[in-house]
């Protein structure tokens, strides 16, 4: 076996035995260098996009003469066709120099003369998406080309570049490996993978959070037992046999909402999206998880609250026909009697007739001022001609108690802000005068951040329950269908103070 | 003669909101001083009411303000009409229409218009409604059996 077999089956076998090439090309480039005679050895790159410049990326050499020629070889970025590398990696094909020190397109020239660099050979390493990275061998002696030693550097070359692709592939996977793990690391969805007999693969840290589990506690244990609440297991179960033998899977690739449990016990509902992995093997699968326990209590929040403003607008009608029936209805009902009786008593008895009409003129007076009253209270006028400003110093000035109007600004609003920001005031001012037992009130009008800030202040008793009564619940419902809020605070002997917050930016 | 009147639907009404209630009077059968008991939580109408019947010649037994009381009053004052309103503090009118209706004569009166009660008028035993706003002697009389 001669010295070039010698150095094939050497390079050949450090190649397949490398995990990393990076780190297997000091030896491959001495045993080519040692093993076949040359004096200075030096691998080239592209970056990492597989473009050139072309940069060295591993070197040898023993003969520290050569120092200064590595140092320039180092410092070099040659493009495709400069230089001995650049023109290898253009075209693909082995070259042979026989004397650099002569060649026009080698920039090392002048650096190779002084270190007695003579002859130089450089071949490519290919792979499937062609040069990968081009090997050059350097020697003091002019040697003329050696056509058999070229070809056996080519297989060589190749070998190399098989290498280098599968060194390639593995950081790419090892890279996307990472950014999957970081990914399901940031995610904010719990994401649970399982193997095909409901095992746990994977938990990442959102499902930690959300199911009370260390991941290093789970994985490996049957999903089912820990997340699924028992009265759901069989139907899961089943679910998964049946798409094991029939691949019918009604789950899969859809949003479902279903019950999910934690480490506690406790339940609660889910958004549950399950996708099978597409890889060789048993099946296995993903779900994507997100808790939903505060989705649907707003959502239920919203339906009562709805619910809340029907009944309340019910119930209001309910009372406008009691009043109207109970009140001014009555009084008319009297004055046709008296009417009536008047009418027959004319020429009888004129003078009770007389008083009759009287008193029907009274009875008619009484029903216009409840009737005005009552139209006042299902909106006053002035609120929607003057605005709340007017409209708020009308229902103080009528207020059983002494009340405060401080209003920062005289600004009309929306029709449904100015009408919820009134009956606020209008129901505290009612709630003060039946229950605070107050000496006096403050009603506030203010801005902040955008919403308008009604206040209502008494000396009261305080104590109130804002949960109690329908009044403040229904105008809870109408600052909230606004998208503001109602506060009450009212602690036992110290007043009451009733506060919304409409948004109110145009 | 007899008149009948259906409750319902849209035959025209002769004597206005007036509403006998499928029952059958004779015209002959109202001689002598009528005897009737109010029966309305409000106090104004009993007081008006009282007043306009007996200035028409009807004697005012009594006044009641709810349906014991109502039922009591009955009993001992034995009225030949009960004028009683459909909404009482207690129990609603048309049920104490059929307790009252086989001793006297029972008149179901209102603020509200017939209409509002649909067909409830008709199996409460009464025998006629009147609207408390065109009750006259004239309207009890029309309405009696």
């Amino acid at each position: 076996m001669d010295a070039t077999e010698t150095t094939e089956q050497a390079v050949a076998r450090t190649l397949a035995e490398a995990a990393d090439l990076r780190s297997a090309y000091p030896r491959v480039l001495r045993l080519m260098a040692e093993g076949l005679g040359w004096a200075f050895a030096a691998a080239w790159e592209p970056g990492p996009d597989g473009a050139p410049p072309l940069r060295c990326v591993a070197s040898w050499w023993e003969d520290p003469t050569y120092d200064p020629f590595e140092g320039v070889t180092c410092s070099l970025a040659l493009a495709a066709g400069e230089g001995l590398p650049g023109r290898v990696w253009e075209t693909g094909q082995p070259d042979w120099i026989v004397d650099v020190t002569r060649d026009l397109n080698f920039p090392r020239a002048r650096v190779a003369k002084t270190v007695g660099l003579r002859t130089a050979l450089c071949f490519p390493a290919r792979s499937v998406r062609g040069v990968v990275a081009v090997v050059e061998l350097f020697d003091t002696a002019p040697r003329e080309p050696d056509v058999e030693l070229l070809r056996t550097l080519t297989g060589l070359g190749d070998q190399m570049g098989l290498a280098i692709e599968r060194r390639r592939a593995e950081e790419a996977a090892h890279i996307g490996e990472r950014r999957n793990r970081a990914m399901l690391a940031a995610a904010l969805d719990a994401v649970i993978a399982i193997d095909h007999r409901g095992r746990i693969l994977d938990f990442n840290p959102a499902a930690e959070r959300t199911f009370g589990y260390e991941a290093g506690a789970v994985i490996g244990e049957d999903m089912a037992d820990l997340i699924v609440p028992p009265s759901l297991r069989e139907r899961h179960r089943a679910g998964l046999a049946r798409f094991l033998a029939t691949g019918d899977g009604p789950v899969l690739d859809r949003r479902v909402e279903l019950t999910g449990m934690r480490a506690d016990g406790s339940e609660f509902p889910l958004e549950l999206t399950i996708t099978r992995i597409d890889l060789p093997g048993p099946p296995t699968f993903t779900g994507y998880v997100r808790d939903i326990t505060e989705r649907k209590h707003q959502e239920a929040e919203l339906r009562a609250s709805r619910a809340r403003m029907v009944q309340a607008a019910d119930e209001a009608r309910r009372r406008l026909e009691r009043d109207l029936h109970d009140g001014a209805q009555q009084r008319l009902v009297g004055l046709a009697l008296d009417l009536r009786l008047a009418r027959s008593r004319m020429d009888s008895a004129p003078d009770e007739a007389a008083r009759l009409l009287e008193e029907a003129t009274d009875e008619l007076a009484a029903a216009t001022r409840e009737l005005r009253e009552l139209a006042r209270g299902i909106h006053p006028a002035v609120l929607t001609e003057g605005g709340l400003e007017p409209a708020l110093r009308t229902l103080v000035t009528r207020a059983a108690l002494p009340t405060v109007l401080t209003v920062a600004a005289a600004v009309r609003h929306a029709p449904p802000i100015e009408v919820t920001a009134y009956f606020t005031v209008a129901e505290a001012l009612t709630n003060v005068a039946r229950y605070a037992e107050a000496t006096e009130v403050e009603v506030e009008l203010s801005y902040d951040n955008g919403s308008l800030i009604v206040e209502v202040r008494d000396d009261g008793r305080g104590g109130a329950d804002a949960a109690g009564g329908t009044g403040l619940r229904g105008l809870a419902d109408r600052v909230a269908a606004l998208d503001g809020r109602l506060d009450i605070h009212s602690p036992p002997g110290e007043g009451t103070v009733v506060r919304a917050e409409i948004p109110c930016a145009s | 003669m007899r008149i009948f009147l259906p409750l319902a639907g849209g035959e025209p009404n002769p004597r206005g909101s007036v509403l006998p209630l499928g029952r059958e009077r004779r015209s002959d059968d109202n001689a002598g001083v009528r005897t009737v008991l109010i029966v309305d939580d409000h106090d104004g109408f009993r007081h008006r009411a009282r007043r306009l019947l007996e200035a028409e010649g009807w004697e005012v037994l009594g006044e009641a303000c709810d349906a014991s009381e109502a039922l009591r009053a009955a009993a001992e004052l034995k009225p030949e009409v009960v004028l009683l309103d459909v909404h009482l503090p207690d129990v609603s009118g048309l049920y104490l229409a059929q307790a009252l209706s086989g001793d006297a004569a029972v008149v179901l009166t209102s603020s509200r218009d017939a209409s509002d009660f649909a067909d409830r008028l008709s199996g409460s035993g009464a025998c006629g409604f009147v609207p408390k706003a065109e009750l006259s002697s004239d309207a009890l009389d029309a309405l009696l059996p």
